[in-house]
């Protein structure tokens, strides 16, 4: 089974891994401790002690904080509760006129904004793109995951999840 | 010759559903007892068939007569058990390794052992998707495999055709409503004996296809790799014994199954995972398209994917649309292969690939909308146009799971669609002819969590993606191509873009006769997504042509000609460059056929972007600007990145003055948005008022008629009463 330092993961997951060895990497058979030593990584990524429980964006985690399990930007903001859906606490830009999704499409051919719009999901705090939906005006905002973290812990991973900062059920 | 009296087929598919239902493994197979007595023989075993497989297919390609075929690929083999599930298959489409096992399973149950009979030799063919396939074009054929009198398992092969003999020449025939329109069916049929065609199947397919080239010598070529596969399989057989064959078959597939689901353990993360996305459709004002519906419609695609604690994956499209007078249903049999031909890239890179995997997952089609339609005369033409948006969320779902478990080097923002254009006629040569070009089959690929897509490298239908050359598709087809390029921007934005599109250029040659027709697409809508912060995209482009130019005139005085319409959204360079009737049109193209001296441009698509914008590396954009797969213009008002020259005037980022950029965007980002909640609070209001395009409003009330769920979910959303209703007929 294949095993690979907790350097070559974080290379891995900021992208600068030589190509050559990331395609050895996708080509093998996994290794089975990448969770751990990926938590690992971002751990040391981000600015705040609080442990991260799972990634769900780029920048984006569930951690056990002070206030409970909830979502938080690697900045540090906080999304509140990890069981509702973050972007309803996001601020937001919405791209639904020609000139707005001209400053993204600059030479292709656009939607027609009476059919779909761009919104943008920006941390309050840092103003990191967190995520962007293509949707019909009108259309309800999505709650990209909801994961199983309890059942993710105890029976995929076999460890304990640990009580969460403050009781948020 | 089968025993019908000890062990009739149908009985055996029934019961082995049974088992499956009863022990929750496939057949019945709860121990994998041959695997574990000698683990080294059952892999050398599994290699071997796959070998058969790669092998038939190989020299089946050769016969061909097909660049579909020859040039990229689009066939696939595979080896099936009696009961038609899927032991090993090749490269290439594979999509229709699940579909050819639905053609067998139809066959069974509706009693074809007793008539027409399964004997020995035999060929059965099928291109009906409502019996398993996934559009016309796609045609499979089967032959079964006897080993001393009893029918031990199937070979079967598929071809995509170049020309079908629908409504207008190609395959992906838009102006199909219904199935009548739709070209040459052939329905689970017996074409075949004895190891030969029929000769009257064969002229049937000469008098009523347009290219039958194509499609007689690709049946030449399938049934070629049948029999290749039946012989190797028929000699292993006699080396191993039937008894062993017919476990170990069952235990392969067992095998699949389970590593599907550990795999599933071992890569993602159990919960809920959701997302959409849409495809818009415009008629109106568009010649051949018959009244039988609403000529403009936007379709909503919205699939809730669960992970399960087990590990096998459940995908749900309820909230979806109904189907309709147009080309892009899909059946079943298309559903479960878009699902098996997205499996197979992403989650099965090792051990035993096969029907295994399929069974790992479930599907919720809802009957009446597009994905199972419950009228059969429904049209699926072009079922790929909601296919691959549809699959293209689902490799969205699976990556946010790779992402959270840490595979992030398998994290893609997925397939897009890319539009065909097919074409007939009077050839070059001065003969009938009608085609589909398959250059299509390399559009960009969405991006990875970890880097850029792939250019020009990419679709969903087959993992082993390629343009075909230019000089094999000029021997097709009246047109030479004066231009074949990227297409600057047309990757999703992101910290890692999408992969770019190329757009081709062609002047029609030859001819004064040449029908140009695109299956699919408006440019009302994206169609793709980005995820984590990556854009879509862009939609899909219209196109560009020049009736009457004066290119022989320009080149005849040795000026310059233009190769591709330019990166102006305003003024496409065609217009500066020709003389003549310019025509600019939102996909379908269907006009009055073109002639010697017109010019004709056709975009095909980028894939999604990932992450940020605002994190893309600087000088990784200075190359994509040298190299045209980004402009000067979208580096710095897209992506933040100023640019200057090096010492030889190539683009070389100024990383202070892009961090000073990136800190003023940052900043009018955070002036420019609201409050999500403040946003919701305003559009509720205008969902109240109902203030929509019809198309919209149509979506909706369709939505809401035939999904309970989605009805729920949209007023609880905003907030509305209980009998909140959108006003109009569907």
């Amino acid at each position: 089974m294949s095993a690979y330092s907790k350097d070559v993961i974080r290379e891995l997951v900021e992208g600068t891994l030589p190509w050559p060895q990331t395609r050895r990497i996708m080509s093998a058979y996994k290794d089975d401790d990448r969770f751990d030593k990926y938590i690992s990584v971002l751990q040391d990524r981000v600015a705040w002690d609080d442990p991260i429980l799972l990634p769900v964006g780029d920048r984006l985690f569930i951690c056990d904080g002070g206030e409970g399990r909830v979502t938080r930007c690697e900045c540090g903001h906080s999304f509140g509760d990890y069981r509702e859906n973050w972007k309803l606490k996001a601020v937001i830009n919405v791209r639904n006129t020609e000139a707005s999704l001209r400053e993204i499409y600059p030479n292709s051919d656009l939607p027609d904004p009476d059919w779909m719009e761009i919104r943008e999901f920006f941390c309050p705090a840092c103003a990191h793109l967190h995520e962007v939906e293509a949707a019909a005006p009108g259309y309800p905002i999505v709650h990209d995951f909801q994961p199983d973290l309890e059942g993710f812990y105890r029976d995929w991973l076999g460890k304990p999840l640990g009580k969460p900062g403050k009781e948020t059920a | 010759m089968l025993d019908k009296t000890a062990n009739p087929l149908r009985s055996r598919l029934l019961e082995s559903e049974r088992l499956m239902e009863e022990t929750g493994c496939y057949d019945g197979i709860t121990e994998l007892t041959l695997r574990r007595q000698d683990p080294l023989k059952f892999e050398t075993l599994h290699t071997k068939l796959r070998a058969y497989c790669v092998s038939a297919r190989e020299m089946a390609r050769r016969i061909s007569a097909s660049p579909g075929v020859r040039e990229v690929g689009e066939m696939v083999v595979a080896i099936y058990t009696p009961e038609g599930d899927a032991i090993a298959l090749s490269n290439g489409i594979m999509v229709h390794v699940h579909t050819m096992s639905r053609f067998i399973k139809w066959m069974i149950r509706n009693g074809y052992e007793e008539n027409p009979a399964i004997r020995d030799g035999d060929i059965f063919a099928n291109n009906d998707a409502f019996i398993g396939t996934v559009q016309v074009p796609d045609v499979m054929d089967v032959v079964p495999i006897f080993h001393e009198g009893t029918l031990v398992g199937w070979a079967g092969a598929v071809c995509h055709e170049l020309e079908a003999g629908g409504i207008t020449p190609g395959g992906d025939v838009c102006l199909a409503q219904e199935r009548f329109t739709e070209g040459l069916f052939v329905c689970a049929e017996k074409v075949g004996e004895n190891d030969e065609l029929r000769r009257d199947y064969v002229i049937r397919c000469e008098r009523n296809l347009r290219m039958p080239i194509y499609w007689v010598l690709d049946e030449k070529a399938k049934v070629a790799a049948c029999i290749d596969m039946r012989e190797s399989v028929k000699t292993l057989i006699s080396e191993i014994g039937l008894d062993y064959w017919q476990r170990l078959s069952k235990e392969f597939i067992e095998e699949g199954r389970r590593a599907q689901l550990a795999r599933t353990r071992q890569l993602t993360v159990p919960g809920i995972y959701r997302g959409h996305t849409f495809y818009g459709h415009v008629t109106e004002g568009k010649p051949g398209f018959q009244p039988l519906g609403p000529p403009n419609w936007l379709y909503n695609i919205p699939i809730e994917m669960e992970i399960t604690a087990e590990g096998k994956i459940r995908m749900d499209f309820d909230g979806t649309q109904p189907w309709g007078y147009h080309s892009m249903n899909c059946t079943p049999a298309g559903m479960d292969g878009g699902m098996f031909v997205t499996l197979t890239q992403h989650m099965n890179f090792e051990g035993l690939v096969n029907d295994g995997a399929w069974m790992a997952t479930e599907i919720n089609i809802p009957h009446g909308t597009w994905t199972n339609p419950d009228n059969e005369m429904a049209a699926t033409a072009t079922s790929w146009a909601l296919l691959l948006p549809a699959y293209g969320v689902f490799q969205r779902l699976l990556s946010r799971g790779f992402i959270a478990r840490g595979f992030v080097e398998e994290a893609f923002v997925g397939q897009v669609n890319s539009p065909m254009i097919e074409m007939g006629g009077i050839s070059q040569y001065g003969t009938q002819f009608g085609m589909a070009h398959f250059e299509c089959a390399a559009a960009g690929s969405g991006a990875l969590a970890i880097k850029d897509g792939l250019d020009t490298a990419y679709v969903g239908w087959n993992p082993e993606s390629d343009m075909g050359n230019i000089e094999i598709w000029e021997q097709n087809m009246p047109m030479v191509y004066i231009g074949r390029s990227i297409v600057p921007n047309s990757g999703g934005a992101g910290k890692y873009r999408g992969g770019c599109a190329f757009s081709s250029t062609w002047l029609i040659n030859k001819t004064e006769h040449l029908r140009l027709v695109t299956s699919e697409h408006s440019s009302r809508v994206f169609d793709n997504g980005g995820l984590c912060g990556g854009y879509p995209a862009p939609t899909c482009e219209k196109h560009h042509a020049v009736r009457g130019s004066d290119i022989f005139e320009k080149a005849a005085r040795g000026e310059a000609l233009a190769h591709g319409p330019g990166t102006d959204p305003v003024t496409s360079d065609f217009e500066r460059a020709y003389k003549g009737e310019q025509v600019f049109e939102e996909g379908p193209y269907i006009t009055r056929p073109h002639k010697s001296g017109d010019i004709f441009s056709h975009a095909y698509n980028g894939g999604g972007g990932f992450g940020d914008v605002l994190e893309r590396d600087p000088v990784k954009t200075a190359l994509d600007v040298e190299n045209g797969f980004l402009t000067r213009e979208a580096a710095e008002t897209v992506f933040g990145i100023i640019l200057g020259d090096d010492a030889d005037g190539y683009p070389q980022a100024d990383i202070d003055a892009t961090v000073a950029r990136r800190a003023e965007m940052r900043r009018a980002r955070l002036e420019k948005a609201i409050p999500v909640s403040d946003w919701i609070a305003g559009e509720a209001a205008r969902v109240k008022r109902q203030d929509f395009a019809p198309e919209v409003t149509r979506m909706y009330r369709s939505a809401m008629q035939l999904s309970p769920r989605f009805a729920s979910e949209f007023k609880s959303f905003w907030g509305l009463d209980a009998d909140y209703a959108f006003a109009g007929e569907t």
